[in-house]
């Protein structure tokens, strides 16, 4: 019970690390006129579209170049070149705060070789200063280049239904499936958020279900966000199951996962149409094997963290695509074959309805196998 | 300069670790050890389980992986006939015996040195014959109940290793080391040489797989000084599978090999060993295999193949469980830093295995 009070007072942290987290619930209006007015260059052009955005930056080749050599090793350097030094300066303190985390929490792992006793909790604070590190490179990239582009922006409505078919190819040395049907199926009903996945290959009657929902603690709820941007907190709950006919056992287990998101704009202007995810969960999990019965409940730690854009501006087309890494170690992917088994596998994804009540999404993953996938999503009720 | 040698071994390691098969060429390596030509006769270790360490005019001086092993020798006319064969890591009994066509060749053992585990004799191989060599303790080949150390991860620690050979040696019942890997902290050719001559302490042979530690360096040099990674061989009876997860995974050249070992092994008393655990039983930390259901379909495996014993290191505790009802020690108790707050320390295992009953102990044998 201390781990995952430790666990979820990590999230908190993180969360709070990145300012304003705490007033997820205040509108976008409110959030972009909280940053002051002198800490924007005011060389742009203001943006075009029914949405209220602050003026925007101009976009400039110095601080472009700058944000990479040396900004990459010290975020922030383009934005306080351009003269932004209210970004520069979370910057580094987003910067120095998961360098801090990495180091608090890598440190002690460590010296304590890895302890029972304090891993959990150890771990999700690495965890945390890498996220925070990722988010903070990413965000000083997206930061140089973005003002040479409109931003997207955080869909104001989602249907309550979508629902998904499609194609999923693995590469996976450890076994010989190839080909998957993906099915899925999301639904919104305010403040919960339900979803079932289902992956078959047909060829091998491999088959993996997972069923699951959410609920929202703090944010707009996807269906009806109005005026208000995509910061949330999610607490998420899932079960799952996964069939291995050809290899004999089955895995099934419950996982708890405390999802958070971060609109950027509340970071800087410079970051709008962008947002940061992180999320640390627990999952219990069992493989059941023929004839002898395993006798451990195998516990795992969930942690992710990305970082993404919004695609489109208000109109029917609206998604969004996320880069991002995640810990697990039971899905597809599996995790990556370097760090003694401690590292979990990277991802991109993207989800966007297009026109009418059709969409696509799209997935990459790497781990120990790589896995793509290609859904078209049929959406009903939600029009713009 | 090395500071940037250990900046490009942990890029290298990384594009290792994003690569799907890390350990393929690894698992290539495996299928190369023992192998020479010298002085027109070519010697073959059978299952690679001796490295070939020097080859001169008239002496072959090998590393020995396994308890008992096979070498063919395939000599051309006009090759070399007189032959100095020296086996280092070699049981202290062992003894050589030669054939040619069924008939025995005659072999002189020569006068012991101070170390019990190297051993050197004189072998006449007739020029354009093929002869088979076996180096072996007498009746490696009769079931017998016997006892055997089992330990892991020395890492940084090789300058105390000795306390732990020392309480090994004071055991007589103990037959040879059987190592989990990580000898060295990054498996740099000064690491392995000092291990290698660390080892002078032990009375008995060890036999070793490697760990994540020797992959760290740009260029592992393991295979050059211990052999295989993934290596199979019997004695008085029982089978042992040693397997490279170094990668936290199993190539799958590997696991062909596997395949035909488990085999082998189904009706017998069979004990595997592994450096990184397939599965961790602290599931947070996960100091186990990059994918669980890889892990997972690697366990149904060797619980199909009947599989009495999973022995792993790379957790530097002790721990006892069971994967897959396969019963289960991690035990990296070598030296490298422990883990605190459980009480255990420097250890090893000494394992009693009859091959009528199976595994009858596995004992808890601290050093400090």
């Amino acid at each position: 019970m201390m781990v995952r009070l430790w666990v979820l007072a990590l999230v908190v942290l993180a969360l709070v690390v990145l300012p304003g987290a705490v007033q997820a619930q205040v509108c976008e209006a409110q959030a972009v006129a909280e940053v002051p007015a002198q800490a924007l260059p005011v060389r742009g052009e203001p943006m075009a579209g029914d949405q209220e955005v602050p003026t925007r930056p101009r976009f400039e080749v110095l601080p472009a170049a700058v944000s990479v050599v040396p900004g990459l090793l010290l975020h922030g350097m383009g934005s306080l070149v351009a003269g932004d030094t209210r970004t520069a300066g979370r910057h580094f303190l987003l910067q120095g705060s998961g360098l801090g985390l990495l180091v608090a929490g890598g440190i002690p792992i460590a010296m304590s070789g890895a302890s029972r006793r304090v891993i959990g909790p150890l771990y999700a604070m690495t965890l945390t200063g890498v996220g925070i590190l990722s988010i903070s490179t990413l965000a000083n990239l997206y930061g140089a280049v973005s003002p040479a582009f409109p931003p997207g922006q955080v869909a104001r409505h989602l249907p309550p239904l979508e629902l998904e078919a499609g194609y999923q190819h693995v590469v996976d040395p450890a076994f010989d499936y190839r080909h998957f049907v993906s099915v899925g199926a999301l639904a919104r009903l305010n403040r919960v958020r339900l979803e079932a996945g289902v992956r078959l290959s047909p060829d091998e009657g491999n088959l993996r279900v997972r069923v699951g929902g959410a609920y929202r603690l703090l944010g707009a709820p996807e269906g009806s966000r109005g005026r208000q941007d995509g910061t949330a907190l999610d607490l998420e709950a899932a079960a799952l199951a996964h069939r291995y006919p050809a290899e004999v056992f089955t895995l099934a287990g419950g996982e708890l996962f405390l999802r958070g998101r971060y609109d950027m704009a509340r970071f800087s202007p410079r970051m709008a149409g962008s947002f940061a995810e992180m999320g640390v969960g627990f999952a219990m999990q069992s493989y059941i094997y023929t004839g002898p019965v395993d006798d451990i409940l195998f516990e795992q730690l969930l942690f992710s963290f990305g970082y993404g854009v919004y695609l489109g501006r208000g109109g029917p087309f609206r998604g969004e695509a996320m880069l991002y890494y995640d810990h697990r170690k039971d899905d597809f992917p599996g995790g990556i074959k370097a760090g003694g088994g401690v590292p979990g596998f990277v991802g991109l994804r993207g989800r966007m309805l297009l026109s009418g009540p059709w969409g696509v999404a799209a997935e990459l993953q790497a781990g120990s196998a790589v896995v793509g996938r290609v859904s078209l999503i049929y959406a009903l009720g939600g029009e713009p | 300069m090395r500071s940037i040698r250990q900046g490009a071994a942990v890029l290298a390691l990384l594009a290792a670790g994003c690569s799907q098969r890390p350990a393929e060429e690894r698992a290539l390596k495996d299928l190369r050890v023992g192998q020479v030509d010298a002085n027109g006769v070519s010697f073959t270790v059978e299952d690679g389980l001796a490295v070939v360490r020097k080859v001169e005019p008239g002496t072959l001086t090998l590393w020995g992986s396994a308890p008992a092993f096979h070498v063919r020798a395939v000599s051309s006319a006009g090759a070399s006939e007189e032959w100095t064969v020296v086996v280092r890591n070699a049981m202290p009994d062992a003894e050589l015996s030669a054939l040619v066509g069924g008939e025995p060749l005659l072999v002189e053992a020569l006068p012991e040195g101070p170390l019990p585990t190297v051993k050197t004799w004189k072998v006449r191989v007739p020029a354009g014959a093929e002869a088979r060599l076996t180096v072996a303790p007498p009746l490696w080949d009769q079931p017998a109940p016997f006892r055997f150390a089992a330990l892991a991860d020395v890492q940084e620690a090789m300058p105390r290793v000795g306390d732990i050979y020392r309480r090994i040696n004071a055991d007589p019942t103990l037959r040879f080391i059987f190592f989990s890997g990580d000898l060295t902290q990054r498996g740099s050719v000064e690491e392995l040489e000092e291990f290698q001559s660390r080892l002078l302490e032990s009375r008995i042979p060890l036999f070793a797989t490697l760990g994540n530690h020797e992959i760290i360096t740009l260029h592992p040099r393991y295979h050059e000084y211990f052999g295989r990674g993934n290596l199979h061989y019997t004695f008085q009876g029982v089978h042992f599978t040693m397997i490279d997860s170094g990668n936290g995974s199993l190539d799958p050249r590997a696991e062909e090999m596997l395949d035909g070992w488990l085999a082998a092994g189904r009706e017998a008393v069979h004990l595997l060993g592994t450096h990184i655990p397939i599965v961790d039983p602290i599931g947070v930390r996960n100091g186990a295999f990059a994918s669980r259901n890889e892990a997972a379909a690697l366990l149904a495996k060797l619980a199909n193949g009947k599989l009495d014993l999973t022995l792993y290191g790379h957790v530097h505790s002790y721990y006892s469980f069971s994967n897959a009802g396969i019963p289960s020690f991690i035990s990296g108790g070598g030296g490298a830093i422990p883990e605190q707050f459980d009480g255990v320390g420097r250890h090893f295992l000494a394992v009693e295995v009859d091959p009528a009953q199976g595994v009858r102990t596995v004992s808890l044998v601290r050093v400090d």
